[in-house]
């Protein structure tokens, strides 16, 4: 299986993976994310247009796997810590 | 705290070949999520080595390469009749048929239609974005009444153009027992994977034909950003088009 670069930031809750050959920049996660936490991030993903991160909202990530659902290239995955 | 990792294997269906990606669609397209779903339930069901995989000219097409399947490419909503023909030559490989709305809907209707009639066992998923993507956003049958497209800049006329085409209902009046019909949208992705599974469900079973629309975006075309585009989609395209089963077999293979 081929692996991609990724970017993992983390918070007591859960490990949020962002694939920087992946992601394309549409934001239809920091649409989704039910805390608002997803924001853009200054890396430049595989088209060259900004990558998101969270982190941005008053509230932190909750590992939800709510952006990693509806992420179309499947750049964003979460990992819970239990 | 951000760390860099080279190692680490993204969450992407087991069926999906990695060496394509990140695939070609334009970001924030919808193809990705139902492509998704499919992989998903693909895996779910085990049937990675029985699966051949057809998709239609348009958009859609960019999926040749998605699945680790063999995949063929028709021309011009051509797709449901060459599935049927591999489904009646290969009677145990499951056939999946991949199309867009102006293949399935305008160009391709004549061979829904007809494959719906004879109930041929296969299983035809259909993208519904409302325009046609690949050649620039022009106005498709699932168009909305209003909405503006490259060529029609003043919005739809349901007087010229008339009503926007619903597929599954359509479908639904046509297909015999043992259909399975049902529209998703990309706004629920865990939903549409579901009815994917018992579309392929219904194939694994031989009960009949089973037909998936998705509803679908297209940010490069509507000229929308990420808030616009899921609104759209929530709100004006879900509005026109309700989603839900309109078929589904009973044991047995009878239909409600």
């Amino acid at each position: 299986m081929r692996d991609f670069k990724s970017v993992m930031t983390e918070n007591g809750k859960g490990k949020f993976y962002l694939f920087t050959e992946l992601c394309k920049g549409c934001g239809l996660c920091i649409e989704k994310c039910p805390k608002h936490t997803i924001g853009w991030s200054e890396r430049v993903g595989i088209y060259g247009a900004p990558t998101v991160e969270p982190g941005h909202g008053e509230e932190d990530c909750i590992a939800c796997k709510t952006c990693q659902t509806v992420c179309p290239d499947c750049a964003i995955m979460i990992e819970k810590i239990k | 705290m951000a760390v860099e990792f080279n190692n680490v294997a993204p969450a992407m269906p087991a069926c999906w070949r990695k060496e394509t990606k990140t695939h070609k669609f334009c970001p924030g397209c919808g193809h990705g999520i139902v492509l998704k779903a499919l992989g998903e339930a693909i895996d779910e069901l085990g049937i990675q080595d029985k699966v051949i995989f057809s998709v239609d000219i348009g958009c859609c097409l960019l999926a040749i390469d998605f699945f680790n399947c063999d995949t063929v490419q028709t021309h011009h909503g051509r797709t449901n009749a060459v599935c049927a023909g591999v489904k009646r030559a290969t009677p145990d490989k499951i056939v999946i048929a991949y199309m867009g709305d102006g293949g399935g809907y305008a160009i391709g209707s004549q061979h829904l239609v007809n494959c719906a009639a004879r109930n041929e066992k296969i299983t035809s998923i259909l993208v519904n974005n409302t325009n046609y993507g690949m050649t620039g956003g022009q106005m498709a049958p699932t168009t909305l009444p209003g909405q503006k497209t490259e060529t029609s800049p003043y919005g739809r006329s349901v007087e010229q153009q008339g009503e926007p085409t619903h597929g599954p209902e359509m479908v639904a009046a046509m297909a015999g027992q043992g259909a399975y019909v049902a529209r998703g949208t990309v706004a629920k992705p865990k939903q549409l994977k579901n009815y994917l599974k018992k579309a392929l469900q219904a194939q694994l079973n031989g009960s009949g034909f089973s037909f998936v629309e998705a509803l679908s975006t297209c940010p490069t075309n509507w000229a929308t950003n990420a808030q616009k585009t899921w609104a759209f989609l929530e709100n004006e395209m879900q509005a026109e088009y309700p989603v839900g089963e309109f078929k589904v077999p009973e044991e047995g293979g009878q239909t409600k």
